[in-house]
């Protein structure tokens, strides 16, 4: 914690801001990436709101209040960049997000940034058809492989009801990949 | 591969699939802090350390100036010539005439002075009737 303290204060600093700066974007680059890329699915799309999350953070770092860790703390801005990001993009086309994530999960094959194979496709439309938080949870407890209590920390849910939303999903998702 | 007892942790991790450009993050933070507002160190301080005393001597001259300007604004405001003198002056010391005065009354002046006497028609009658001159002057 204590060693945190002073890396936030080194990235508050004129002097030691760059280098600073440098070492959170080598850090937490392809972890937050990856996080929203698994919320937006599209690759261009991810890079724009990981450059927007990191614009955001280095913007809101002088009133981080270090109540929550600074990895959960980008983690929450990341998040909301990126379901702000999906909610904006539906609605300019006239649908919801819902049906827009359908739609490019539809088309992941054709995706030159997507090489999964049968069983990868078919994971991402099953979870492509959970309700938006299970989703979320689904994604960064099976994909990103986050502890419960970092995912706690970051949604601001309950340990508990975290797993709840686990469970359903992955029971969700097994009857799908059974009768597809 | 059959699906029917299909169960997530049962089987091999399923990774998300999704793959980035070649060498996408060699060069995103570089493109993440060519964007960035950050505080260039000494160099930039020191100017606007100039620049604050610069602003504080700029400041400092404008008062220093307009303290002349401020005196001899004060100055003729105590100096108003009161209207007694000035009327004095008009009546005993000037080639104004009275006609020049009147040119120089504007329309609202003259509104001012306008005084309305109300009188009716009858009552003129009655005032001519009475005034034993009228012959003298309708006559004339």
């Amino acid at each position: 914690m204590q060693e945190e303290k002073e890396f936030i204060a080194a990235l508050l600093h004129p002097k030691t801001q760059q280098v600073a700066f440098q070492k959170l974007l080598q850090d937490y680059q392809k972890p937050l990436y990856n996080h929203i890329r698994n919320i937006v699915l599209n690759h261009d799309d991810a890079d724009d709101v990981l450059q927007n999350t990191f614009i955001k953070i280095f913007q809101y770092l002088k009133n981080f209040k270090g109540e929550s860790k600074l990895f959960s703390w980008m983690y929450r801005i990341a998040t909301n960049e990126a379901i702000t990001f999906i909610n904006n993009k539906a609605k300019r086309n006239g649908t919801t997000s819902e049906a827009m994530q359908t739609k490019i999960v539809d088309n992941l094959k054709a995706d030159v940034y997507f090489d999964g194979n049968e069983i990868e496709l078919k994971l991402q439309k099953a979870v492509a058809l959970l309700p938006e938080k299970q989703q979320l949870v689904f994604k960064m407890k099976y994909y990103e492989e986050l502890k419960y209590e970092a995912m706690s920390e970051i949604l601001g849910t309950s340990v508990g009801a975290l797993k709840a939303s686990y469970h359903h999903a992955v029971k969700k998702i097994e009857e799908y990949v059974k009768r597809n | 591969m059959t699906m029917k007892d299909f169960k997530l942790e049962n089987e091999p991790k399923i990774t998300s699939g999704f793959t980035t450009p070649e060498g996408y993050f060699d060069t995103f933070s570089e493109k993440v802090l060519a964007q960035l507002p950050m505080e260039e160190p000494k160099v930039i301080a020191i100017f606007t350390l100039r620049k604050k005393w610069l602003f504080a001597a700029a400041a400092l001259l404008i008062v220093a100036l307009s303290i002349p300007l401020f005196n001899s604004i004060t100055a003729t405001a105590t100096e108003e010539i009161d209207a007694e003198t000035l009327e004095n002056y008009i009546t005993y010391h000037s080639g104004i005439s009275e006609n020049d005065l009147v040119d120089l009354l504007e329309n609202e002046d003259l509104e001012q002075i306008k005084v309305d006497y109300n009188v009716t028609d009858s009552a003129t009658e009655e005032a001519l009737s009475t005034n034993a001159n009228l012959e003298h002057y309708l006559l004339n």
